[in-house]
């Protein structure tokens, strides 16, 4: 019976096996169950964990698959979509083996491309208004040097006073924005959404062994 | 619920609000505790004013604003990390890794989209059609006025797009998305729609940059203001402050499930121009979001927008049709 329920995004048996990549978002686990514990028993007591807002259960003898709609931020289980609970007996007593799947990881594995392209583009389109930015930078410079120098403007008195730095005498106009075409945030982000991945990798599958473990063992 | 009244509305009806500073929980713990969370905002705020007041010209430059508003959020994310206000807000890896998603956006490909379109540029093709002369009054000015009436003029326009937003359901569509967020934290601010990211950007405070430095503080005011819209951390923020500047609080109550409720408070940074209008409420609000709390996923957030707009375009000439089909011609 244990098989009677499957992970529709498992994908068992298709022509590619996911198997060798699908350890990014898809989390294998198990948790060693007291002696003589039902998966009757064992389920009752992950109800409370699986009992959240858009989520649907469907048993099937030994088995559990859970699915969730938009979880809420504060579902414990939110970072998974779906997931298959089996209770099967080992050769040293009952376990719970689970296998979850979680859109969330996947994209954040992917997120870094996504960045990445967005450096691309960003160099691109820097290339693009190269001519033009060029050329409103030799307008702006001969403005300038048309301009008198008095165009600097004055300080007020009080700011004199209290001793704030004059301003630049050249009437130099820093872009406050800094420099749009520059591809660094991009690639901040890309590695900042790598090293996510990674924590989020671990994190998560410890903390739904440690979730499991205290609902399958605590305290009655 | 029977709700509160407030003027001459009835907030909480839907969900339950708080409203009135003298029903909202204060810091708890030792004394240190309290001090810190009693002066931690204002300092800040005097210290960055001090700090972009003086700054030699070689310091006071967009990149050290950009290196110190990072450095600020992710002070502001440790805070929230050891000192949550709610459980119920409490950050998650993927809540983190969603709204760094949408702060990523804006750092790099809306940063781009708004170099062509956004109000900057239209501010600075004016600019460039006037004469530096013609503004001489406004730059004579001391440059903590100056650096005022950017920010109030940038929060004026914010207020106005964001109550039209809230009135308007063509502006509410974008921006309906930013209200599914079930919990406020420091980068919330960010999750939404890239349209309305796109619009809410929107402003004319960027045309009275003529002094970078008094630019740069605004920002800076800005900052050290606005930062706490959305965070999951209590403050005891003084009186002067909660009655002047828009507060976690105000913004909470923005966000509450009671949609009475999130008619209000629609500043960015000074809650003072919400009192103008009459539209400010002090309370707050632990229940966030929409229909009843469901927290949108990412794909529904890019689309909403769309789909329900189709949606209400479709359901308009349905109706239409109807009632052409029954109406009886008058004889």
């Amino acid at each position: 019976m244990s098989n009677a329920i499957a992970l529709p995004s498992a994908r068992h048996g298709s022509a590619m096996n996911l198997r060798f990549i699908d350890w990014i978002w898809h989390i294998r686990g198990s948790v060693d169950l007291p002696p003589g514990q039902t998966s009757e028993e064992a389920f009752a007591r992950l109800e409370p964990l699986l009992r959240q807002p858009g989520t649907s259960q469907q048993r099937g003898g030994e088995a559990l698959r859970f699915t969730k709609i938009d979880p809420a931020s504060q579902d414990k289980l939110a970072v998974f979509e779906n997931g298959l609970l089996q209770v099967e007996q080992d050769s040293a007593g009952p376990v719970l083996r689970y296998h979850l799947v979680s859109r969330a990881l996947l994209l954040c594995f992917l997120a870094p491309l996504l960045f990445l392209a967005f450096a691309q583009l960003t160099i691109a389109v820097g290339q693009w208004q190269k001519p033009a930015a060029e050329a409103a930078a030799k307008a702006k410079t001969d403005k300038k040097k048309d301009a008198k120098k008095d165009d600097v403007r004055p300080m007020n008195p009080i700011d004199k006073a209290l001793g704030a730095p004059a301003p630049e005498k050249d009437g130099k106009k820093p872009d406050r924005k800094g420099d749009k075409y520059s591809p660094t945030s991009a690639y901040v982000f890309a590695s900042l959404f790598a090293l996510l991945y990674v924590i989020g990798r671990i994190l998560e599958a410890r903390l739904v062994k440690a979730r499991l473990r205290k609902s399958l063992l605590g305290a009655e | 619920m029977e709700g509160i009244r407030v003027g001459k509305r009835l907030i909480g009806t839907q969900a339950p609000v708080t409203v009135g500073w003298e029903n909202i929980p204060r810091v708890e713990g030792g004394p240190v505790k309290r001090l810190f969370f009693s002066w931690f905002q204002p300092t800040v705020l005097f210290a960055l004013i001090l700090f972009w007041y003086y700054a030699p010209n070689s310091i006071a430059k967009a990149s050290t604003a950009i290196g110190i508003g990072i450095g600020f959020r992710v002070f502001l994310l440790g805070l929230e990390f050891f000192f949550p206000r709610h459980e119920s807000w409490q950050l998650t890896w993927k809540e983190v890794t969603t709204d760094l998603f949408y702060v990523g956006l804006g750092y790099t490909v809306l940063r781009l989209v708004d170099g062509f379109i956004g109000s900057d540029v239209m501010v600075g093709a004016i600019q460039d059609s006037f004469h530096w002369k013609s503004f001489d009054w406004f730059t004579g000015l001391p440059i903590l006025l100056q650096a005022f009436i950017i920010s109030f003029i940038f929060d004026f326009g914010q207020y106005w797009m964001h109550r039209g937003m809230h009135n308007w359901y063509p502006l509410w569509l974008p921006h309906s998305v930013h209200h599914y967020i079930t919990q406020l934290n420091i980068n919330k601010g960010a999750v939404g729609n890239p349209i309305e990211l796109f619009l809410i950007g929107l402003g004319i405070g960027g045309f009275f940059d003529f002094v970078p430095r008094a630019f740069l503080l605004a920002g800076a005011i800005g900052l050290a203001v606005g930062s706490y819209q959305h965070i999951n951390v209590r403050f005891n923020s003084p009186r002067w402050w909660r009655f002047l500047f828009h507060t976690t609080e105000h913004h909470s109550l923005h966000h509450s499930q009671d949609f009475e409720a999130t008619r209000s408070n629609y500043t960015n940074t000074y809650i003072f121009i919400d009192r103008m209008f009459g539209t400010c409420i002090d309370g707050e609000a632990e229940l966030l979001g929409m229909e009843g709390g469901r927290r949108m996923g990412l794909r529904e957030q890019m689309t909403f927008p769309f789909t329900e707009g189709w949606r209400a375009i479709k359901g308009k000439f349905a109706r239409q049709g109807q009632d052409e089909a029954t109406a009886v011609p008058a004889e």
